[in-house]
């Protein structure tokens, strides 16, 4: 259990070992109780720990579904049965010859992590309650199944769990293969939780579009996810089978799941400590309040309605990161961009799109040069944004063709816009608030890492190396937009004009050849509007071609070298600031006359 | 064996019917799925079982006392797990706030019921076979619902004002219709629907605890293939549910027809999340 | 200044409003004298939908607003319907699974069902159009017709002041001129109204005030027949005159 259990990884260098010391203690004090206990030589104590093991293995990865991405899978005890049930029938022999017990614990996690991939796959395209209630549809079934096929499973009777011969034998050999999985799979869905994965899952857990916008693919993601936690359930499975020694479907109650659950929420989303310990209490409380054991159910939904009435984030949003907010400094402009050249293309031309009979866009040509700033003006309804959203690949249009550099650029895929090095900032801030500031600014440069999901669970050097590159790069984009110093603070303390500030710095880490910013001094009061216009300037001059929607006319006549008027989907004109401000029919079309 | 997979496949049918009923009402005025739906048609059989045959109710009392205690519980539901978590950023989290009131209900049936399944009492002594009323009692009651929700949706004003915050909710809003209120009412109906489909179908399903999580999975899978929303949806999908569930209880086995039904709900869940006879929805951005 | 009457039908001073974080109003004050046809003008985004929202409670706000003679800064959408004061939202979103008579009825929903069935046809009366598809689902109404039955559901419960966000958006010239010609019949009438439009000439047409807003203040009240509008509008909403460029 080594790096990094606290979200945010301190960066100063003084104080660094301390804070990471910090963060490792808590592990290291829960490693010594572990390996130790065994001393006390008291047997019952020890089933107790080993359920806790156990339990933690699956919610290690449950974690990740429910803490990290936000996935409300709430059957997730579907898995424990099928792994319990799928080690103990291929131990036993019900599937042709009986399988050594090791190699079907294997086999379970395989099971489970194939069967995580089925249940998560309506996640990756529907809203909360579907995915709920296909793990919760899951559950039934695995458990109606374990019932009816008597041949494989013994039916209500039940079926013998596997021994685990030497090393890991029964008893405090058994315990250590538990403590071990554990430890394993604390330091995997860790190392996953301070890789660019785990901010790319609470990106897209508190702002999807903008993590699409970033190039983070959700599908893959929450496959890889799921997948993790399907087999680490699996696993947790094979143990419990072995644990009970003896299963029938009445050892997987539907309340396990709420257990699960509820100790994770407890623990705080996007945390790895405070989901373990919150599995560990809720699994040992029950033993020490005996009278309690009946209604223990209930209290967890009590908790959980109270959780989510009162305390939406968990536990861990109480406790607030150490930093006040401090004051905000001038922009240290044009240095995050590098050297970069540009001679950036982009082109839309005959871009036709309609919605059902209305026109949004009617014939649209534009072009969208490097080093300049192009704004893009007009009424209500004109298609400023819906032209914003075909750049970034959210809309089809019926006809036109969008070219960067020449080359077509498909429409309809949001998350390839991140390779071109297209990168744009929403009308709404879109950030996720439970994570740092620094954090939500690496989400933007999710795409430029290397290690592969399985390098950056098991901690490799690539890994490591992505993770410096990366928080070194946001730390100079945070300071060229004048934040730097709120670096650690929660992104929901910051006010609505930092939060402008922040997506920019989040575009900036794509080092973006292309940077779309819509309306980025909607809610600014004067003096930050000049701020903004001043480091758009630099952008632009840094080589990145900005397209910007802006209703404030102030801007636009500072700060663009190029302006496009549309009107009802069309170009009114487009020209020059000056030309623009002189052309009679713009100014009767922008005023509505 | 026709006769049987006909007749219990439709009367448990009917049953999911009036529980995806029961999410569709919740729905039409909240946009939420509560997972109290389940719950519901648990506690109309248990409650039935409690009035009725541990305390000698005349039947009559009893049901209109169950339906009386479905509503209550609706209401509850509206007041405690809907309405703060409507006012909150993160609405989706009333799949969390639902459920967890629902397995609270659950978990007090479970110790002050008993986890057994327990009989149900006849209530009509009449019938056999086909006559029988726990073939017909459930889809009478389908059918009366199906009858008085349209009546209520065509002929009152009230049932028009859940109609239109259905389709606009800020346009009614603007309107000057009573959100909050229209809300708690269509939670109390569909408290009161719920617990009629527990009710009428405990004679097959009995008086058992754990009948909220299957209520809760199989009540939806008509809602998910007919559309939500759409109650003639419901009807459909949730006869068209029990009687494929029998016949391959009977056909061909239990592991089959729950594999076969889960991988439906995946496959349209997958391809037509708008449900069979649904519409599009727009995107996001 | 506005007429003065012995105390204006809305008054409204200090009041702010938004979105969450994002504040989108700020320190708005304006009046509106009963029987008085005001125009809101503005550039996009000056916060015009979200003044109406926040005037008719669909937005929280803070400030003061005085709507015949009550406090109503605290009020929900149903009291301020109650004391007369009718919100056509933008977007002409009647119900459309309804028939015409239904979404007017439901705009009554408050009024004693007594005389319910009379104000509908009292509503109806302005739009003879519609009035002939009353059995019609409004699916079936062209967005011309469906913009109508708007305006005619805030009639139904008789305000004495009514809101109008963009009632031409969408709309052929022949079907604008026809829905303002019902806002001037009713200014007629004695109704105050308020109307945020973005076809400027028409609308001066039939108010007697206007006041343009321009990101989320008012930087402009006049009547609506001063003579030099135009350009006053024109330089309120771009700011006034030459600005320092940046970096140039």
């Amino acid at each position: 259990m080594t790096e990094a259990t606290a979200p945010i990884r301190a960066r100063a260098a003084g104080a660094g070992w301390l804070a990471k010391l910090e963060g490792r203690i808590s592990w290291i004090l829960l490693g010594l109780a572990g390996l130790l206990l065994p001393l006390l030589d008291d047997s019952y104590i020890g089933v107790i720990a080993q359920r806790a093991y156990i339990y933690w293995v699956l919610s290690a990865g449950l974690n990740l579904v429910v803490g990290y991405a936000g996935q409300i899978a709430i059957g997730w005890v579907s898995m424990l049965t099928l792994g319990a049930y799928t080690t103990a029938a291929l131990a036993a022999g019900n599937v042709g010859t009986p399988w050594p017990p090791y190699l079907a614990l294997l086999a379970s996690g395989v099971i489970g992590a194939v069967f995580g991939v089925i249940v998560g796959l309506p996640a990756l395209r529907l809203r909360t309650f579907y995915f709920a209630m296909t793990t919760l549809g899951f559950a039934t079934i695995v458990t109606q199944v374990a019932l009816a096929w008597k041949d494989v499973t013994g039916g209500g009777v039940g079926t013998p769990g596997p021994t685990f011969p030497w090393p890991f034998d029964p008893g405090w050999g058994f315990y250590y293969f538990c403590f071990v999985l554990a430890a394993l799979a604390t330091w995997m869905t860790a190392n996953i939780g301070a890789s660019r994965y785990g901010r790319a899952l609470v990106a897209i857990r508190d702002a999807e579009v903008a993590a699409e916008a970033c190039g983070i693919s959700k599908p893959a993601l929450l496959m890889m996810v799921f997948l993790l936690a399907g087999a680490l359930g699996g696993i947790a499975g094979g143990l419990f089978a072995s644990l009970q020694s003896y299963i029938t479907p009445d050892a997987f109650t539907f309340e396990m799941s709420v257990l699960f659950f509820i100790g994770i929420l407890i623990g705080g989303r996007g945390s790895i400590l405070g989901p373990a310990l919150g599995t560990l209490i809720l699994t040992v409380l029950p033993e020490f309040a005996a009278p309690l054991v009946q209604w223990s159910t209930f209290l967890y939904a009590a908790l959980l309605l109270l959780i989510v009435l009162v305390i939406p984030g968990g536990i861990a949003d109480l406790l607030d990161y150490k930093n006040r907010r401090p004051v905000p400094q001038p922009e240290l402009l044009g240095r995050v961009l590098g050297t970069q050249g540009g001679n950036t293309l982009i082109t839309l031309s005959g871009i036709e799109l309609h919605f059902g009979g209305v026109r949004a866009i009617d014939g649209l040509d534009l072009e969208i040069r490097a080093g300049e700033v192009h704004g893009l003006i007009g009424p209500n309804g004109s298609g400023k944004t819906t032209t914003l959203n075909v750049i970034s690949g959210y809309y089809r249009p019926q006809a036109g063709a969008l070219r960067i550099d020449g080359a077509d650029l498909a429409f309809e895929q949001p998350h390839v816009r991140a390779q071109w090095r297209i990168a744009r900032t929403f009308q709404t801030p879109r950030l996720v608030g439970a994570a740092s500031v620094l954090e939500n600014v690496m989400i933007g440069g999710t795409v430029h890492g290397h290690g592969t999901f399985a390098e950056s669970m098991l901690s490799l050097p690539r890994h490591r190396l992505d993770e410096r590159v990366l928080e070194e790069a946001a730390m100079l984009a945070l300071s060229s937009v004048g934040l730097e110093s709120l670096a650690k603070v929660r992104a929901d303390r910051l006010q609505h004009s930092e939060l402008r500030f922040v997506e920019i710095a989040r575009a900036l880490m794509l080092r973006p050849a292309c940077l779309m910013l819509d309306e980025p001094a909607a809610g600014l009061s004067a003096e930050e509007i000049r701020r903004l216009g001043g480091l758009i300037k630099a952008i632009s001059r840094g080589g990145t071609a900005v397209l910007l929607v802006e209703h404030h006319a102030d801007l636009i006549f500072d700060i663009c070298d190029r302006v496009t008027v549309l009107n009802l989907g069309k170009v009114l004109a487009a020209g020059t600031p000056a030309e623009i401000r002189s052309h009679r029919e713009v100014v009767s079309a922008y005023l509505g006359a | 064996m026709f006769q049987s997979i006909v007749s219990y496949g439709l009367a448990v049918g009917a049953v999911y019917a009036l529980i995806g009923i029961t999410y569709n009402v919740m729905f039409s005025a909240s946009r939420v799925f509560s997972f109290t739906a389940g719950m519901l048609g648990m506690l109309g059989g248990v409650l039935g079982a409690l009035f009725i045959n541990k305390l000698g109710m005349n039947a009559v009392l009893g049901f209109v006392l169950v339906l009386a205690c479905g509503a209550v519980l609706g209401l509850v539901t509206e007041i405690l797990t809907v309405r703060p978590v409507l006012k909150s950023i993160e609405q989706h989290l009333y799949v969390l706030s639902t459920l967890a009131f629902a397995l609270m209900v659950q978990q007090v049936t479970a110790i002050e019921w008993g986890t057994e399944a327990q009989p149900f009492p006849p209530l009509v002594p009449v019938g056999e076979g086909w006559l029988d009323q726990k073939f017909w009692l459930p889809l009478l009651a389908c059918a009366v619902t199906i009858g008085g929700l349209e009546l209520l949706y065509r002929k009152t004003l009230i049932g028009r004002a859940f109609l239109a915050i259905a389709e606009d909710s800020y346009a009614a809003r603007a309107l000057g219709l009573p959100e909050t209120r229209l809300r708690m009412a269509s939670f109390a109906l569909a408290g009161v629907i719920g617990t009629l489909a527990g009710f009428t179908g405990a004679q097959m399903l009995l008086a058992f605890f754990g009948n909220q999580s299957i209520l809760n999975f199989y009540g939806f899978v008509p809602v998910a293939l007919g559309g939500m929303g759409s109650n003639r949806g419901a009807v459909i999908g949730g006869l068209a549910l029990g009687l494929f569930q029998q016949a391959a209880n009977f056909l061909v086995g239990g592991i089959f027809a729950a594999v076969a039904v889960f991988a439906v709900f995946i496959v349209v869940l997958l391809l037509r999340p708008e449900g069979l006879a649904g519409a599009a929805t727009a995107r996001r951005v | 200044m506005p007429i003065s009457a012995p105390e204006p039908l809305l008054q409204v001073g200090g009041l702010s409003a938004g979105y969450g974080k994002i504040v989108v109003l700020r320190d708005i004050a304006i009046t509106i004298g009963a029987g008085e046809a005001v125009a809101l003008l503005g550039p996009n985004g000056a916060g015009k939908t979200t003044l109406l929202r926040a005037l008719s409670g669909l937005l929280p706000r803070s400030g003061q607003v005085r709507f015949a003679g009550r406090e109503i800064a605290s009020a929900n959408p149903r009291e301020t319907v109650a004391l007369g004061m009718a919100h056509v939202v933008e977007g002409h979103r009647v119900f459309t699974q309804l028939s015409v008579l239904d979404n007017l009825l439901l705009a009554g929903y408050g009024v004693a069902s007594a005389a319910r069935a009379r104000q509908v046809e009292e509503a109806l009366s302005f739009f003879p159009e519609i009035a002939a598809k009353r059995n019609d689902r409004a699916v079936t109404l062209s967005g011309g017709q469906q913009q109508m039955l708007a305006v005619a559901q805030g009639l139904v419960g008789r305000p004495r002041l009514l809101m109008l966000d963009e009632p031409s958006a969408g709309l052929s010239p022949v079907l604008v001129d026809r829905v303002l010609a019902a806002v001037a019949r009713l200014r007629e009438g004695g109704t105050a109204v308020l109307l945020v439009e973005q076809l400027i000439e028409k609308a001066l047409a039939v108010v007697d005030r206007v006041y343009a807003l321009a990101r989320g203040s008012i930087v402009l009240e006049a009547r609506a027949n001063e003579p030099d509008l135009a350009n006053r509008l024109e330089r309120a909403y771009f700011g006034e005159g030459a600005h320092a460029p940046l970096n140039a």
